[in-house]
């Protein structure tokens, strides 16, 4: 498979992750002081310093680590080198290295380039997101767990897989711009569509948003179920045996959708009351036999452990070196694909192997690391 | 002089079985990068409905809801009732002559079709088929079906996002469906890859579910270490502060606002004047200090952002390097740069433009963006085309009676 560099901020660092899961080569090329994917939140104490945020050991995963300073000469020297033996390299922008150097280099390189945008939440502001994200009477909100910039990184390895798809079949290399900002921007298709059609504006819609007349996240005695009920009149039926509420069952018109859209809050409050009492994981199970489609709401602790996670290879029990017994993500690809999945890599840990493998010597990697060229 | 240069999927066939958002989504993606895409459906079948708030305003020219006619932009369209013996033939001949299937049915139903995996890699080894079931086809949750919005609930997302103490919050809008067709995608164009070098195609068993789990990669690795669900840290940020959305004058009006720097925070402080005279001092100049400060340096900006509009905000902010960006809803995103380098006019339509791809391949002219066909508009041409059949025995099949 193709040997990729990898010199994106945390905002690409998931579309490389993405590439290693295809199973290619991919090598984070990151400054001798660590790159900023290892200082995100939050830092996980049991691991050295650089070692223990959360999001370098999850984006991190399936990398190797070169610590170069590239505004050294010789780091400048030591990542042309390298380049030469690359297929590709994606890099947020600035670029490190003037560009027709690069392609001087290694005229057949895949080159993506990642124009990061403003800070995530200004990002998602102005490309439409945060006006539909959050409760409609409070704050918009940003989505969490740095899930924008996610968001841009499947983008961007769409881009660069596709480029090297490219590359296999004509043997030439090519440029490709990816934009952040762009990227959002079209997630948040619907916002335009529905101004185009209407002239109006999508608004947030909290917990209770959703396709269909009823939909939205309940209460229940251990935390929150979310159910969508489908439109047809069969789907109402099924409901209603979950759900035997007399209010519903001996009202013909609710078995209308046009109905239950107008009465949205009100029924959904009356279901609400309904399952306040009950364990999420026991409706949901209901649900699903009669085909309504629901689902319990979870934060990631509750993921950790998660049957069908597991089940999958999703998650893989691991003894780790840093954090001992622990189920491993292993990622959306690579449990299909099966492909091994290294854990992230220290900082520098690839350096003197790679160095090596281009020619440097046992004495010149030590004057490199001397000098604090590389770490 | 080199042939003009193409975009990577050229050349690459791919029938989309997909219905509503994700399947046909993910198909699109691939049409934008070039591939020949027809999308096999029939009009008593869900590709065409679902996936639209209230009644249509405006239907469009394909018969499709306008979001409808969006995703399913750029791919022909043949009629065919894959229920019928006549349906399933023609469709089991199309995918022979495929690189790509792509579908999103429940659990089982391709295979009671005969459309399955198993069936067509007997006749054709170098298919690469993508199913994008809502949690994948094995585990216990395989039959299991999902909305998006059961997705968000399910993936940690809705608990991941807003501050402590607030309910599930989502996104009003298919992320999901996005989302899953995003992963699909890349996973598609890394199956070519390998197609590439082992001469076969391969069975993806794409799981919408997992895709929306790891873009929370990193809370999931990190409640899988503390045993302690992620703190909800709302709009504010571990590295820069304050960060936060900030109301503005006039009806739910607001700014987001990121100070990345010292420096920044210094500007700041310098634009917001006598208001911020208590912030000066050394107890708000690192990031660390106005976190602990984060509420009532909150205060003093709010009073400020209070009398103006969002973007006057946005503007006063960049003038001095504070990142800060208005809340675009509607009908301002058409005024933000970034929505016109992405909106692509469509081919011999009325001026309406839609969403293409957030990405450039250098010096290659990007497709054409289509109208979606109406169901079944490009039957005989697909048949021509992908089946080398002559003139005679296309109307024979066309002509055809369901069996």
């Amino acid at each position: 498979m193709a040997r990729i560099l990898d010199l994106t901020s945390d905002v690409g660092a998931y579309g490389t992750r993405l590439l290693a899961e295809l199973g290619h080569d991919v090598i984070r090329v990151e400054p001798p002081s660590g790159d900023t994917v290892r200082r995100l939140e939050p830092h996980l104490d049991a691991a050295p310093a650089l070692e223990g945020s959360a999001f370098h050991q999850f984006l991190n995963t399936g990398k190797r680590s070169v610590a170069v300073d590239l505004a050294n000469t010789e780091g400048r020297k030591l990542l042309l080198a390298l380049v030469k033996t690359a297929d590709a390299m994606v890099a947020s922008l600035p670029l490190p290295i003037e560009q027709n150097e690069i392609l001087a280099a290694n005229p057949d390189l895949v080159l993506v380039r990642l124009d990061d945008g403003e800070p995530e939440l200004c990002n998602v502001a102005s490309t439409g997101l945060l006006a539909i994200t959050g409760e409609p009477d409070g704050q918009p909100t940003l989505l969490g767990g740095h899930v924008p910039s996610s968001a841009v990184g499947v983008y961007l390895a769409m881009a660069a897989a596709a480029a090297i798809f490219g590359k296999e079949l004509t043997g030439t290399g090519s440029v490709v711009d990816v934009s952040a900002a762009q990227c959002l921007a079209t997630l948040a298709e619907q916002v335009w569509v529905e101004y185009s059609v209407s002239g109006e504006a999508l608004e947030r819609m909290g917990s209770r948003g959703g396709i269909t007349a009823l939909a939205g996240a309940l209460p229940c005695a251990d935390g929150h179920w979310m159910v969508s009920v489908p439109p047809d009149p069969r789907g109402w039926t099924n409901f209603v045996q979950l759900v035997p509420d007399p209010a519903f069952k001996d009202d013909s018109s609710m078995a209308d959708e046009a109905f239950r859209r107008d009465r949205k809050d009100e029924i959904l409050d009356l279901v609400g009351v309904w399952s306040s009492s009950r364990n999420k994981h026991q409706i949901v199970q209901q649900a699903q036999d009669l085909h309504i489609p629901a689902t319990p709401v979870l934060n990631p602790l509750e993921l950790v452990d998660d049957p069908q996670l597991l089940a999958r290879g999703f998650l893989r029990p691991v003894d780790h070196p840093d954090f001992g017994k622990m189920n491993f993500p292993v990622g959306a690809l690579a449990s299909m694909t099966g492909q091994a999945m290294s854990f992230a890599p220290r900082l520098g840990q690839d350096t003197a192997a790679i160095l090596t493998e281009l020619g440097y010597s046992t004495g010149d990697i030590d004057r490199l690391k001397g000098q604090g060229i590389v770490a | 002089m080199a042939a003009p240069r193409q975009l990577p999927l050229s050349g690459i066939r791919i029938i989309d079985f997909g219905h509503i958002v994700a399947g046909p989504f993910c198909v699109r993606l691939l049409a934008d990068l070039g591939a020949d895409v027809i999308k096999v459906e029939t009009n008593t079948r869900l590709g065409r409905t679902g996936a639209r708030r209230g009644p249509p305003k405006r239907s469009g020219s394909s018969g499709r809801t306008p979001h409808l006619s969006q995703i399913n932009r750029n791919r022909r369209s043949i009629d065919l009732n894959l229920k019928t013996e006549r349906g399933a033939r023609i469709a089991r001949q199309l995918a022979d002559a495929a690189d790509v299937v792509v579908e999103n049915f429940s659990n089982g139903v391709m295979d009671r079709l005969g459309l399955g995996y198993a069936d067509l890699v007997k006749t054709n080894p170098r298919i690469v088929y993508a199913s994008m079931a809502s949690f994948g086809h094995t585990g216990p949750r395989a039959g299991w079906i999902g909305m998006n919005v059961n997705l968000q609930a399910a993936s940690g997302l809705m608990l991941a996002t807003g501050e402590e103490g607030d309910p599930p919050i989502g996104i009003s809008n298919s992320w999901n469906d996005y989302i899953g067709g995003l992963h699909a995608a890349v996973a598609i164009v890394g199956a070519l890859s390998k197609r590439n070098k082992s001469g076969v195609g391969t069975y993806l068993d794409v799981s919408q579910f997992e895709g929306s789990v790891a873009m929370l990669g990193g809370l999931l690795f990190a409640s899988g270490v503390t045993g302690k669900p992620p703190a909800r840290t709302g709009n504010r940020s571990g590295l820069a502060a304050p960060q936060g959305t900030y109301r503005c004058a006039g009806n739910d009006q607001w700014c987001a606002i990121s100070v990345q720097t010292d420096a920044q925070w210094q500007a700041l402080v310098a634009l917001l004047g006598e208001r911020a005279a208590h912030l000066r001092g050394a107890a708000c100049a690192t990031v660390a200090g106005r976190h602990a400060q984060h509420d009532a340096i909150d205060e003093v900006i709010e009073a400020w952002t209070g009398a103006l509009t969002p973007v006057e905000v946005e503007q006063s902010l960049k003038s001095v390097g504070v990142p800060a960006a208005a809340m675009r809803r509607g009908h301002d995103l058409a005024e933000v740069d970034t929505w016109q380098q992405v909106l692509k006019p469509i081919a011999g339509d009325s001026g309406i433009k839609v969403l293409g791809l957030p990405f450039d391949f250098q010096g290659v002219a990007p497709v054409a963006v289509t109208d979606a066909p109406r169901v079944g508009a490009n039957g005989r041409e697909v048949l021509r085309d992908w089946l080398n059949l002559d003139d005679a025995t296309i109307e024979d099949l066309m002509h055809e009676e369901p069996a």
